[in-house]
């Protein structure tokens, strides 16, 4: 996915344009009615700035140049042109604030609809899929869409702007009006000219920033390799070099901007003016003629070229735009869904018997990791899985969360389909205790409730307690309160695992899956946590990944996996005496732990 | 202003192209003058019925001469002044970037990555707007507002000027108010979208738990009041941002009210022509920019001050690892003696190592084995000059390493890190790291002398393949060998391998041992390692436990001790004959 993007940002068809800016339009649906009022007060906006020359146009070719004006007509005259003045600051508050308000909406309902989706995909997505990648879509991308929404904003201003200055030119007169559009054509090559030349460089320009920045952080990263080795002197040429060459790229920009942009427009409008003079002068030359007219058109052809400078500057944020919808639109298109239920609203796990039926799993249909897997635990037994990395345990328990569908055979639980149980009865009725404690930012209280608001904070104590998470909690300055953050760093391994034994315990699962920490855990906490692992177990169908021997002795059934079959099962005792794998396993760790 | 004083290094040094850039604003700014003029004066010769073909064609003439004028002189300002801003972006970046590669220790934990990154791009930023936006405010203010200013005045008249422009210093205050305030909302903005940002990488990287506990849901509502916060912050943005130009319009609109209404009455009574009047409401509209302009200029010129606060901070920070005047500048050699008392990390409690003395003699090799977090690689980065707070001396050929420069003792040492730092490049040049003007042949010994030739070639493009961000992700193993190809290939007076070959198979680890005691006949070694394996052919190994040297000796005579050495030795013989009997 990620490759796939890199080609896309290179070129985008123009058709292939349109569809996604179909798409992405899509999300603004809900704000039309504000997208079209901020658009009404657009052409009210132009109209009132067509209207104010309008007025001075007349107070002169009826009034001042005709002579004999009372103070009366002049006081009319200003005041009628500072009322419309004010419409038109008010038009134009609204027309901004409306419509950046309903972009920002939109841009809130992109997210939305993008965060819903992620929680729909399933973990194989997760699993394939870099968490930057994923991260760098939700926010940033979705941050780009702002500017792509004002870039519509500009051409909407631009575009009335246009029309209507063009209008009220026809309404004054059409000859010089014809005349004038003959700097249409003009406009246009220049807009072209521009947009070819800057969004080259304005891409290379970009790249050669991030590559500017990638260098300084690796460089940072590196120091003490760098320093180590003596290449201070090295690196520094370098990086002279690649800043260098975004200077230069950087510049070659300023010198297309000075080039293309605004000194242009300005002569182009200033030449306009010599051909509306010349033009009325010409006329003038014969006959007398209205000279406020004259005013006005300078005026119009003012309103006319203005709004253009904003347009062509806005023009590569609108690629930038194009880009990052695309983005956003791979993740909307992804398939990955969280495995289907046949949900069967009355299916309910009461006993928590658990049976895999010749179970067979790949994560990719090609390489089978599980291969016709069988065993049943009864209501409240211990199973435990044991074997080396790449042996098929993790994947277990994927097949038993319901992250990855399986392929072949059945999984059962109180006799009924794995598949048939809502997805929210399967995973309030089984807690499974992660490997490595995730933390989440908020309070110890928050991280044991995560976000299950029907939990009371006694329960939450009363839960502590169990796992005797309490007695380091409650030596914490603020106890239940006390903030987690950093994802627990100020905590240690131990007691993160304590604090997720307690979010798992405080829903009182039926099933137990526990996948045990291969890190080493503190020895202070050690003790509390094979403690309360056992007290967890008490009363609950438990699966659970050792890695530690010692920890599962009192398991009702041991299985041991190699490449994705049970190359042996029993207890411990049973194992032990048959003198296979997992004999020479435990007595390995055995002396381990004696030194 | 202070700021500009600040900067007055950058502007002497390209006065010449400041001057030009200025003097083209300021002509720019007196032709911007003539065509209002122009269409005043057309339409009063129109008016007055005096309009010749000649007298058209000559205004027409130089109407449209200015309008090239402008052109020409406007590329020349924007070229100069950006294109100095741009420069200035880079002669400080440079300044940075030097700086950092020669800043210690202390420094890098004191600034995180984050921080740095954020001083190199958005203080720069500030930093650019006043090189370009400051400069060009202010002498487009001071130019363009001047000249109209004058011409208002002398050109139509004085009466009218004065008035007219009685509500334009408004604009200046609002620009100034507005702009402070809106930076304030735009703060708090921001801070909403980078909680959001937390918020989202919480959730993407604690999927597997919100899976598991099947809060979707309930996680969902949350982000949702967290993009509400977000619309919210935004919305008091937008209230302020939007009152921009409404705002400008008004203070304008009184302007054109009190023109009207005034210049109205000096036509009626033939004080001022009508074109005078055309040509005063184009002159007007000229001083928009200029006044809003200034106040910009005082929030452009706040910010880049602060920016250039922190840039000067960070450059003003030094290093305490400096090499001492007159140092020796000969390669270290000979006899390396640790005489240590006690060392502690700047800033830290307690201290890391106590009473670490040994001796070793050139040509041989030291055995450092202990726990994780005992002070062993302290040992080695005390060695590499990384601090040299501690109380004791060490030695090197019979001189204090601190006494030598830092080219005659960090080259000579080959030190493979437990983090096996790896750079976007090649994997070529990721093993000539330290001369990258070495041949292929010699990158390719050493490759095999670190056992990962085999490696590479097996990748998709041998040498050429390019680890890192973009390109393959190597095992921990292979990271580990090129970083020792790379010690290797400096073929260093002292090498130090710091639990370098944890992630190598043991018998990988035997060749490459083997292969380096060949190869460095007669230098120094140390090896420090969790693996008694690594380190069980050293003339001297020192067993380290909490900063402390608790038994020393050779292999044999530690075994003999009975100690902590013993135990490891021989737990990890069982765990390789059993990896050995499943193989």
């Amino acid at each position: 996915m990620e490759q796939q993007e890199l080609q896309k940002r290179r070129t985008i068809p123009f058709n292939e344009q349109m569809r996604i800016l179909k798409r992405i339009l899509t999300f603004a649906s809900p704000y039309r009615n504000q997208f079209i009022l901020a658009i009404c007060f657009s052409v009210a906006l132009a109209v009132t700035n067509a209207a104010l020359p309008r007025i001075i146009q007349v107070f002169i070719d009826d009034h001042l140049t005709v002579g004999g004006v009372t103070i009366q007509t002049i006081l009319f005259f200003a005041s009628l042109h500072f009322g419309v003045t004010i419409v038109r600051m008010t038009v134009w508050y609204f027309e901004l604030y409306i419509f950046n308000m309903a972009s920002e909406k939109t841009v809130q309902n992109i997210r939305h609809q993008l965060f819903t989706k992620l929680h729909n995909l399933g973990m194989r997505f997760f699993d394939q899929t870099s968490t930057g990648w994923i991260i760098t879509r939700a926010t940033n991308d979705t941050e780009a869409m702002k500017d792509f929404w004002h870039v519509f904003l500009t051409i909407i201003q631009g575009v009335f702007g246009v029309i209507i200055s063009l209008g009220a030119m026809f309404l004054l007169d059409v000859t010089v009006t014809l005349w004038i559009l003959i700097f249409a054509p003009v406009l246009l090559l220049v807009i072209r000219f521009y947009q070819v030349y800057s969004s080259r460089t304005y891409h290379e320009m970009k790249s050669k920033l991030s590559l500017l920045n990638t260098k300084l952080a690796e460089t940072i990263n590196g120091m003490s390799v760098i320093q180590q080795f003596r290449q201070e002197k090295r690196l520094q040429k370098e990086f002279e070099e690649t800043n260098q060459s975004y200077f230069n790229s950087r510049f070659s920009m300023v010198r297309i901007n000075a080039l293309l942009l605004s000194p242009v427009i300005n002569m182009l409008y200033t030449l306009a003016v010599v051909l509306i003079l010349a033009l009325f002068g010409i006329d003038a030359l014969t006959s007398p003629i209205e000279v406020g007219i004259i005013y006005a058109f300078t005026s119009y052809a003012n309103d006319f070229f203005r709004p253009l400078t904003r347009l062509m500057d806005s023009l590569s944020l609108f690629q930038d735009g194009v880009v990052s919808s695309s983005r956003i639109l791979t993740v909307m298109d992804n398939e990955e869904y969280v495995p289907e239920q046949e949900d069967d609203p009355e299916a309910q796990i009461t006993n928590g018997k658990i049976e895999f039926k010749n179970v067979s799993f790949s994560y990719d249909d090609e390489n089978y990791v599980l291969k016709d897997i069988s065993f049943t635990v009864n209501p409240g037994e211990t199973i435990a899985l044991v074997g080396h990395t790449g042996s098929g345990k993790s994947s277990i328990i994927n097949v038993l969360m319901r992250f990855y569908d399986f392929q072949k055979g059945e999984v059962l639980i109180d006799g009924q389909s794995i598949r048939s149980f809502p997805m929210r009865e399967l995973r309030h009725r089984t807690g499974l205790v992660l490997q490595d404690s995730f933390l989440f930012y908020g309070t110890i209280k928050d991280n044991i409730r995560l976000m299950n608001q029907a939990i009371t904070d006694r329960e939450i104590i009363e839960a502590a307690r169990f796992v005797q998470a309490d007695q380091f909690i409650e030596e914490l300055p603020g106890q239940y309160d006390a903030r987690v953050v950093e994802r627990g760093a100020s905590f240690s391994s131990g007691q993160k695992q304590l604090i997720s034994f307690a979010s798992t315990i405080v829903r009182d699962p039926k099933i137990l899956i526990l996948d045990e920490a291969t890190a080493n855990i503190d020895t202070e906490t050690e003790s509390l946590i094979q403690e309360g692992l056992e007290r967890m177990r008490q009363g609950r169908t438990t699966v659970a990944i050792a890695h530690r021997l010692s920890t599962i002795r009192d398991a009702d059934q041991i299985l041991v996996l190699d490449k994705g079959h049970i190359v042996e099962r029993g207890t411990h005792d049973e194992l032990i005496e048959r003198g296979g794998s997992y004999r020479d396993m435990y007595e390995l760790q055995n002396i381990g732990l004696q030194s | 202003m202070g700021i500009f004083k600040r900067l007055s290094w950058f502007f002497k040094q390209e006065k010449k192209s400041y001057l030009v850039g200025i003097g083209a604003l300021i002509i720019v700014a007196l032709l911007q003058l003539i065509p209002p003029r122009i269409i005043g004066i057309v339409v009063d010769e129109i008016e007055m019925g005096i309009i010749t073909q000649e007298s058209l064609l000559t205004w027409l003439l130089i109407l449209a001469s200015t309008a090239i004028g402008q052109y020409v002189l406007r590329y020349l300002w924007r070229v100069r002044i950006w294109g100095n801003a741009a420069k200035l972006e880079q002669i400080v970046r440079k300044q940075l970037f030097d700086h950092f590669t020669n800043m210690d220790n202390e420094f890098f934990q004191k600034y995180r990555t984050g921080d740095l990154m954020a001083h190199a791009t958005n203080d720069l930023r500030g930093l650019r707007m006043v090189a370009g936006g400051g400069i060009l405010t202010m002498a487009d203010a001071i130019s363009v507002g001047l000249t109209t200013l004058l011409a208002m005045i002398f050109i139509v008249d004085w009466r009218l000027t004065l008035l007219a422009i009685i509500p334009l210093p408004l604009l200046a205050m609002t620009s100034r108010v507005l702009g402070q305030k809106l930076h304030l909302r735009f703060r708090d903005a921001q801070a909403a979208f980078s909680h959001l940002n937390d918020k989202v990488q919480e959730s993407i990287q604690g999927i597997k738990v919100i899976k598991t506990f099947g809060q979707e849901k309930e996680d969902i509502e949350q982000f949702s009041k967290q993009t509400d916060n977000v619309v919210e912050k935004n919305r008091s943005v937008y209230k302020i941002d939007s009152l921009f130009d409404p705002a400008i319009t008004f203070i304008m609109g009184i302007s054109y009210f009190l023109t009207i209404l005034v210049g109205g009455w000096l036509i009626s009574g033939g004080e001022i022509s009508v074109g005078d009047f055309v040509t005063f409401i184009n002159y007007i509209g000229m001083l928009v920019w200029p006044m809003f302009a200034i106040g910009r200029l005082f929030n452009i010129i706040e910010r880049g001050s602060a920016s250039y606060d922190r840039i000067e901070n960070l450059l003003r920070e030094e290093t305490s690892i400096v090499e001492r005047q007159g140092a020796i500048d000969r390669p270290v050699t000979g006899e390396l003696s640790f005489e240590l008392d006690s060392f502690s990390y700047p800033d830290e409690e307690g201290t890391t190592l106590k009473n670490i003395h040994f001796t070793l003699e050139a040509g041989g090799t030291l055995g450092v084995v202990g726990k994780t977090g005992a002070g062993k690689t302290t040992i080695l980065k005390l060695l590499l000059r990384e601090y040299d707070g501690y109380k004791g001396r060490i030695r090197y050929g019979g001189y204090d390493i601190r006494d030598y420069t830092l080219d005659a003792l960090l080259k000579h040492i080959g030190y493979v890190p437990q983090d096996n730092y790896l750079f976007s490049d090649t994997i070529r040049e990721n093993i000539r790291f330290a001369d990258p003007s070495l041949s292929q042949e010699a990158v390719e010994a050493a490759a095999k002398l670190a056992d990962i030739h085999e490696d590479i070639l097996a990748m998709p493009n041998g040498y050429d393949t390019e680890v890192g961000e973009r390109g393959v992700s190597l095992s921990g193993g292979q990271k580990q060998r090129i970083s020792i190809a790379r010690a290797i290939l400096i073929n260093p007076e002292l090498m130090i391998l710091d639990d370098s070959l944890s992630a190598v198979d043991a018998k990988t680890e035997e060749s490459i041992l083997s292969g380096l005691k060949e190869l460095r006949r007669g230098q120094t070694t140390i090896i420090a390692a969790h693996r008694i394996s690594s380190v069980m052919h050293a003339e001297e190994i020192i067993v380290v436990e909490d900063g402390e040297i608790v038994e020393r000796g050779t292999h044999n005579s530690l075994l003999e001790q009975d100690g902590w050495y013993k135990d490891m030795y021989e737990q990890q013989q069982l765990v390789r004959e059993l990896e050995g009997g499943e193989v």
